[in-house]
C-alpha cells in the first residue's frame, strides 16, 4: 500500500471566539482575519513538511485547493505542483485536485497540469474533483451546472492531451475555436487521473467506467465499502478490472514517540471535522449541485455529521488514527485490510500542529511506519 | 368563479396553466417562488379579465427545459405561449422574474401585448443596494424577509401556515433549480434590458411594496424613468409580495389600470 502526505495548508491565525462570530469561517469570515506576515511564514513551512515527506519515503505528496476559507489558504493546486516539482525529486505530486466546474478555461488548466508533469519529470497525479458548494459562490459558477461542466471540462482537457491540435470545442458551457496547446504531459497518454468521493454514487460509477483511481474521503468503512461497490459496478460496465490500485481512502494520522504525545497532536485534527465545515446549506450544497440520488446517498452517508463526534469517537471510527509509529502501522494496516485499497491518503498537519510536531511525525513515518505498509 | 387547469404545448413543453374569468385576455407570470394558483386577487381580476397563469417551464407542473439559460429565453418562449394559446394581444402582468420576464417581452414585440403591470420586477440592477442573494438564504429567512408584516396578509395561513409535504419540498427544489438556471449570472438583471425599454411605448404599471427587502424599491424608479409610458405606485407597509399583502388595493389598482385600456 502506498502512502501520501497531505496538508491543507491552514490559516488558523486568529482568536477562535472570532471565528465563532460568523455563520461560517467560509465565505462569510472577514479577511481582516488574514496574517500576512504569519501566512508567508506558513506557506515556506508548509512546504518544507512536504519537502521532508518526500525526503523520508512518501509515495506521494497530496495537494489540493480551496477558497475563501481559513482551513485551506492553498488557493492554487497546480502553483503548489510547480514549487514541488523543483523542491522535490521523488514523490508522486497528488493533485487532488483541480476543481473543474468553476474553471472557465480548461485548455489553460490542461496546460499547467502538464507544465507541471514536464517539470517534475512526470510525477504528477491529476485528480479533478467537483468541489464543495463554497467554491461554487466563490467563482460565482451556477451550481446546477456543476456536473456538466466538470464533464465537459474533463473531457476538454483530456482531448487537449491526446488529440493533436490545432482543433476546435464547441460544447455547451466551454468555446474554444483554435486548440493548440504548446505544453503537453510527460507522462503518454496522460497522467493518471484520480477522483475523490464524498456521497455521489454517479461519481463513484463515472470513475470506475473509466478506470480511474477513486478515493472516499472520510466517510465511515461501510460507506466507503458501499462507494466502491458502485465504482465496480461502472467498471463492470466497461469491461474493466478493479485492482487495489485503482482504489484510495483519506483519513488523518499522526505519529509521535508515546502515544501520549501523538494523541494530543491528533486532537488538531478536530477542527477540521467540525469549525471548519460548519456553516448553512446553502453554502456547502447549493441549489442543483447535487442529484435526488446524491442527496439522498449523503444522509445515508453521513448519519451523524463528523461535527457531531468526539475526539474518541473519531479514533475509534478510524477517522484519525494517532499513536505510535507502531499503533498507527496497525491503524493503517486494518485501514487496508477493511477496504482493500492500494492508497493511503494521510491529512498528516492541521489546525495549530506546530512544526516540530509535524515534522518528527513525517519522520516517524519514514522510519518506521512506511517500510511497514509498503509491503501490504 | 373557478378557474380551469389547461395544458398547453408550446415548443415541445407541456405547460400547465390557471385559466379563468371573463373578458379581454391578462397573462399573468409568476416568480420564482411557485405559481401560487387562484388567489384573492387573481378572483377579483377574472371578474373582469380572462386570465391566464401559466406555469414556467422547469417550475411545478410544467414540463422541463434544461436548456434554458436566461430570463430572455423564458420571454421568447412566453412570446410563443401567446401565440400557441391563440390569446391575441394579451395584457402582461408580471411578479418579481415574472416581471422581468414581462419587461424583456416587451422589448422584444412590443406589439405582441396590450398594457403592462410590472409588480417588483427584478432585470435591472439597482443603481442603490442590492437584490437579496435568494440563493444564499435559507427558506426560513426568506419567509421572514419576503413580506413586510405576515400577520396582515390574509391568505398567510393556506400558503405558508402548514409544514410542507414531502412533494412541496421536491418543486420548491425544482422551482430554485429551474430560477437558478435563469437567473444566476449576472444575478437576477440583464445588463442589456435597460437599453431597450424606450422602445416600449405600452402603458405600464409599475407597483412596489415599500418595505421590500428583496428587490430595492429604487429599482421601481429606475424602470419608470427608462420606459416611455409608465407610473409607479408603492404601497406602503408592503414587501415584495404586493398582490398576496394587499390583495384588494392590488387588484383594484390593476383594474383601474386595465380598465383605462378601452
Amino acid at each position: 500500500m502506498k502512502l501520501y502526505y497531505f496538508s491543507e495548508m491552514p490559516h488558523h491565525e486568529y482568536p477562535d471566539e472570532e471565528g465563532a462570530k460568523y455563520p461560517s469561517l467560509r465565505l462569510a469570515f472577514p479577511n481582516r482575519f488574514f496574517d500576512r506576515q504569519k501566512a508567508a511564514a506558513n506557506y515556506r513551512r508548509y512546504l518544507e513538511e512536504y519537502e521532508l515527506a518526500d525526503q523520508v519515503g512518501f509515495d506521494g505528496l497530496m495537494i489540493n485547493e480551496h477558497h475563501s476559507t481559513p482551513s485551506c489558504v492553498n488557493v492554487g493546486a497546480n502553483m503548489t505542483a510547480a514549487v514541488l516539482a523543483r523542491t522535490t525529486s521523488r514523490a508522486k505530486l497528488l493533485l487532488l485536485g483541480n476543481i473543474l466546474p468553476i474553471e472557465d478555461n480548461p485548455v489553460r488548466m490542461a496546460e499547467q497540469i502538464a507544465m507541471a508533469d514536464l517539470i517534475s519529470g512526470g510525477r504528477v497525479l491529476s485528480g479533478f474533483v467537483r468541489g464543495v458548494g463554497v467554491e461554487q459562490w466563490w467563482a460565482n459558477a451556477n451550481p446546477v451546472h456543476n456536473r456538466e461542466r466538470f464533464e465537459e471540462c474533463h473531457d476538454l482537457i483530456l482531448k487537449c492531451w491526446t488529440e493533436p491540435g490545432p482543433f476546435r470545442w464547441e460544447g455547451r458551457h466551454y468555446h474554444f475555436r483554435h486548440v493548440n496547446p504548446w505544453c503537453l504531459p510527460l507522462q503518454q497518454p496522460h497522467p493518471p487521473i484520480w477522483i475523490p468521493g464524498t456521497a455521489s454514487p454517479e461519481t463513484a460509477i463515472w470513475a470506475g467506467q473509466r478506470g480511474y483511481t477513486y478515493v472516499p474521503f472520510l466517510v465511515p468503512f461501510d460507506i466507503a465499502r458501499e462507494l466502491f461497490e458502485f465504482y465496480r459496478q461502472g467498471a463492470a460496465e466497461a469491461g474493466r478490472t478493479v485492482t487495489p490500485d485503482n482504489l484510495g481512502f483519506l483519513i488523518c494520522a499522526v505519529t509521535a514517540d508515546t502515544k501520549a504525545k501523538a494523541l494530543e497532536a491528533g486532537r488538531h485534527f478536530v477542527w477540521r471535522m467540525g469549525p471548519t465545515l460548519r456553516g448553512p446549506v446553502e453554502w456547502f450544497s447549493p441549489v442543483g449541485m447535487r442529484s435526488r440520488a446524491g442527496k439522498q446517498f449523503a444522509l445515508k452517508a453521513r448519519p451523524r455529521s463528523l461535527a457531531g463526534m468526539s475526539y474518541e469517537e473519531l479514533l475509534a471510527e478510524r477517522f484519525i488514527i494517532a499513536g505510535t509509529p507502531d499503533e498507527v502501522a496497525e491503524g493503517f494496516a486494518l485501514v487496508q485490510r477493511e477496504l482493500g485499497i492500494g492508497h493511503l491518503l494521510l491529512e498528516a498537519q492541521e489546525s495549530r500542529m506546530d512544526h516540530p510536531t509535524t515534522m518528527h511525525s513525517i519522520e516517524l513515518m519514514g522510519a518506521k511506519v512506511i517500510p511497514a505498509v509498503t509491503p501490504l | 368563479m373557478q378557474p380551469r387547469e389547461e395544458r398547453i404545448s408550446v415548443g415541445g413543453i407541456d405547460v400547465h396553466a390557471w385559466v379563468g374569468g371573463r373578458g379581454a385576455p391578462l397573462l399573468v407570470l409568476h416568480g420564482a417562488g411557485a405559481n401560487r394558483g387562484w388567489l384573492q386577487w387573481i378572483e377579483r381580476v377574472a371578474e373582469h379579465y380572462t386570465v391566464w397563469a401559466p406555469t414556467h417551464p422547469g417550475f411545478g407542473a410544467s414540463g422541463d427545459a434544461e436548456w434554458m439559460e436566461g430570463v430572455d429565453d423564458l420571454a421568447r418562449f412566453h412570446l410563443w405561449l401567446i401565440e400557441a394559446a391563440g390569446l391575441g394581444r394579451p395584457h402582461v402582468l408580471g411578479h418579481s422574474i415574472g416581471g422581468w420576464t414581462a419587461a424583456e417581452m416587451a422589448t422584444m414585440s412590443p406589439g405582441s401585448i396590450g398594457r403592462l403591470v410590472l409588480v417588483a420586477p427584478t432585470g435591472l440592477k439597482p443603481e442603490t443596494g442590492e437584490i437579496l442573494d435568494v440563493f444564499f438564504h435559507s427558506d426560513a429567512q426568506l419567509r421572514d424577509l419576503i413580506v413586510h408584516d405576515p400577520a396582515t396578509v390574509p391568505e398567510w395561513p393556506q400558503l405558508f401556515g402548514r409544514p410542507p409535504a414531502p412533494a412541496d419540498l421536491e418543486m420548491a427544489d425544482r422551482n430554485r433549480e429551474m430560477t437558478a438556471r435563469l437567473a444566476w449570472k449576472p444575478y437576477m438583471h440583464n445588463p442589456r434590458l435597460a437599453q431597450f425599454l424606450p422602445r416600449v411605448t405600452n402603458p405600464t404599471l409599475i407597483v412596489w411594496g415599500r418595505e421590500d427587502r428583496i428587490v430595492p424599491v429604487e429599482c421601481g424608479e429606475q424602470y419608470r424613468r427608462a420606459l416611455p409610458d409608465a407610473t409607479l405606485t408603492v404601497l406602503e407597509r408592503c414587501g415584495h409580495l404586493p398582490p398576496i399583502e394587499h390583495p384588494e388595493a392590488f387588484a383594484r389598482l390593476v383594474l383601474d389600470f386595465l380598465g383605462g385600456a378601452a
